[in-house]
This record gives structure tokens, sequence and C-alpha cells, in this order.
């Protein structure tokens, strides 16, 4: 061997060491679990508030059906199709056997039982702002879903999309639990919507306009983006100009629970199926949306 | 109901004008007959939020309105007029032509069977204009995109 390559041969394998180090899962210890009583009721809740069914609902001829989270969409992006997993409480085809350390690691870490990289089409990078409790009464909920049968087709992504590992680098840049946009905290009515947006309803993940490296852009968050399917963009919902500085709280809120705007003009697109989630939220919930959505600006 | 029929008859000869007047342009025809609908359904948003008092009369309006337009959408998706007047027709609608009529034809259905009921008060206003929302939504879903 000549002696230049030799002389790379230490550093090349620490980089290499390096790299497997830092990209490594990091799950939560079981210590992360705090002694609860899951709730169902605010499970269901925030099942709708995350509108888990609109991408796990077992498709049908009829559409998505929102009590089967067999899975099966097939959800084209930039890296190629994901598969949507079945995620209802079958034992083997979904998720029945996982354990509640299981869970909160898929949410809010992004890894799977077995320690592996989830991609975040799989939205954990606002699910990880989810409190714990919240995620076991989430799951409380789903355990009372029907078992559904069938496993959802490998992903098909274009290298180099389809290696896992370098996720890992990713989350160490992307993947941060703390609020976007804290509010002063004795507003507790912004704060409940800002919980709700930021974090399990994931409106981010299409209302923000990515950076090269595909992670949402927090510095014009909520600001409006092209879908990243199909034609068309999510619109900017932040409290600016070109947002919606022009509606008051009450016509977000009845735009939330009828899909009719201020225009009178109807809800389309993807945001139907978010609209109606919405519509199962209590009047205090989507009204605390609406009182954070105005808050939002880019200062 | 002789009034929901004067008010359909004149919707209809209202658009065939519109027609007329604007023959080659199925795009600006189609806008203006959805904004006869956003127009129509004002009052019976008002009503619902309570900020005016029902009324059957207007109701049945609205719901001539809805059935004109419910009646001549259709037409007006010619092969050919895919782009142009910030159209926000998705591109679906002509590669699953049968899926946007099955769509269309729900929202007629609903109305049609909220006109022969007549509702006759803010609770029967309220559960109708669900039905009838959903059917709007049902199309808007897969069949029209968000350029805003």
């Amino acid at each position: 061997m000549p002696t230049p390559v030799r002389r790379l041969l230490v550093p090349v394998a620490l980089l290499a060491l390096a790299a497997w180090w830092l990209s490594r899962p990091q799950p939560l210890p079981a210590s992360a679990l705090p002694a609860h009583t899951a709730s169902v009721v605010n499970g269901e809740r925030l099942f709708h508030s995350g509108g888990c069914a609109s991408c796990h609902g077992s498709v049908t001829g009829d559409g998505i059906d929102g009590r089967q989270l067999g899975g099966g969409l097939a959800m084209e992006t930039p890296a190629g199709t994901f598969h949507v997993p079945n995620i209802s409480p079958h034992p083997a085809d979904g998720i029945g056997a996982w354990s509640d350390l299981d869970f909160v690691n898929a949410m809010r870490r992004g890894l799977s039982p077995e320690g592996r990289h989830y991609y975040p089409a799989f939205p954990y990078t606002s699910y990880a702002r989810a409190r714990t409790e919240d995620l076991l009464d989430l799951k409380a909920y789903m355990d009372t879903l029907p078992a559904v049968e069938g496993v959802a087709p490998p992903h098909a992504l274009k290298p180099p999309f389809n290696w896992r590992r370098p996720i890992g680098f990713w989350k160490r840049l992307y993947l941060d639990e703390a609020p976007v946009h804290p509010g002063p905290s004795d507003e507790a009515e912004r704060e409940l919507g800002r919980y709700l947006v930021e974090g399990l309803g994931h409106c981010g993940e299409c209302h923000t306009p990515r950076n090269v490296a595909l992670a949402m852009d927090t510095t014009r968050w909520l600001m409006g983006a092209p879908l990243p399917a199909g034609e068309g963009n999510a619109p900017d919902i932040s409290g600016g100009p070109d947002g919606i500085a022009g509606w008051s709280v009450s016509e977000l809120v009845d735009y939330l629970e009828t899909g009719v705007d201020p225009d009178y003009d109807i809800v389309g697109g993807e945001m139907v199926a978010v609209q109606e989630n919405m519509a199962k939220l209590s009047p205090e919930d989507r009204r605390a949306i609406a009182v954070y959505l105005k808050s939002v600006s880019s200062e | 109901m002789k009034h929901g029929l004067i008010i359909a008859l004149t919707g209809s000869l209202a658009f065939s004008i519109a027609a007329l007047a604007n023959p080659g342009d199925p795009i600006e025809q189609r806008q203006e007959l959805m904004k006869n609908t956003r127009e129509a359904l004002k009052p019976l948003m008002g009503m619902r939020k309570g900020e005016i008092p029902f009324d059957a009369a207007t109701v049945g309006d609205s719901l001539a309105t809805f059935a004109d337009a419910a009646e001549h959408f259709g037409a007006l998706f010619p092969e050919g007029s895919e782009t142009g007047h910030d159209t926000e027709a998705k591109s679906t609608i002509w590669s699953d032509r049968a899926g946007f009529d099955e769509k269309l034809e729900d929202f007629g259905t609903t109305v049609a069977a909220v006109q022969a009921s007549s509702p006759g008060s803010l609770d029967e206003l309220n559960a109708s204009l669900k039905d009838i929302l959903g059917t709007c939504k049902g199309c808007h879903d897969g069949y029209r995109v968000d350029k805003d």
C-alpha cells in the first residue's frame, strides 16, 4: 500500500467512527415515562388535532376511513414515494405490540422500536413538542380502534434518500423540542394554541417553507410554501400582512369549524381533511389556535 | 314555491345572458357562477351566526342559486380550459372527469333534497347547510387547487 494512502487510513477511520457516533439513534430512556393514568377522551381530541387518520387511515373506495388505521396511502415527494404504514393496534401488521416507550420514541425522537431512524415525512419534527402524558393519552385512544390487517409496501426512495443513517445528522440540526414562537407565560389561551399548532397539529409542516436540507425554515414560520406533492400552495397563515392579518379571530374560528372563509369561499385540497378534523375539536381549542396564529409574525 | 321558481328562472336567464355575452370563455363563466354561489351563501352563514334573522324566502333564493350552479357548472370545464385567468381548477378535473362529475352531482342532489324539504327553522337550515358545505368540500378536496 502506498504511504499517502496508509497515512490517511487512521484519520478516515476516525472520521467514519465519529460520523457513526454522531448519527446514532438517541431514544428516550424508560425513566422518561411519567406515572400517568391515560385519558382516552383527551387522546381522541389529540388524535383529531394531529389529523392522524388523514395520512394513516385505510384507503378505501370512498376515500380515507378515519377509524381504520391500516395505512397504504402513497405520498409522492421530491425524495421518492413513501407508503404510509399501518398504525392500527394489530399486533403483527400494526403497532399493537408496541410499548408506551416505543410509541413515545416514535413520536418524539423519530425512532422505530428497533431503534432505526424514521424519515421526517412522518412529522416527528413537530410531534417532538408534544407532552409525554398527551402521547400516552393518544396511544390509549388509538388502542381502542379496530386492528386492521395488511402491511404497506416499502418506501420507494431515490438515492441517497434510501439510506437512513444520515437522518441522525439531520436530526441533530433540525429536531428541536423548543417552542418556535413562545409567548408570554401568562397568556394561557395563546399557549394552548401554540401547543396545538406547533406540536401535534403540525401545521408548520405544510405552511412553513423548507430550506435546502428540506427542514422547516423557522425564520419564515407559517408564511406559506408550495405543497410538497401536486399543485398549489399551502398559504401564509401567519399573522403578517400576507397571511391572516385581515381575518378576525372569530372569522378564523368559523373557518376552522365550517370551512367557509371570510369571502364565503370554501376550503379545498389537503386542507379539507385538516379543517374537518379541526371541526371535531372544542370551540376553546379552535379559538386558541386562532389566537396563536394571529400572534405569529416575522418581527 | 312560485317565488323560488321565478328566482330560478331569472337565475338561468341571467346565466344565459352572461353566456351569450361571453361565449368563448368558460373560465370566466364558471368563475362568475362560483361568485354567485358565494354571494348566495353569505346570508345563510349570517343566519347561522345569528347576525341576521332566519328568513325562509331568502333561504329559498340561495338554494335556487345553488341549484342553478349545480346544473350549469359541469358544461363549463371543456377541454382547452385548463389554464388561464388564474383558474384554480385542478388538472384532475380532466384526468378524472367521471369522479368530478360525480362530486358535482352530489352537490346537485343534496341541494335538490334541501329544496324539497324547504328548511323552516334555523336548526333545519344549519343541518342542511352542513350537508351542502360537505358536498362543496367533497369536490374542492380533489378538483380544486389553492393558489393564494
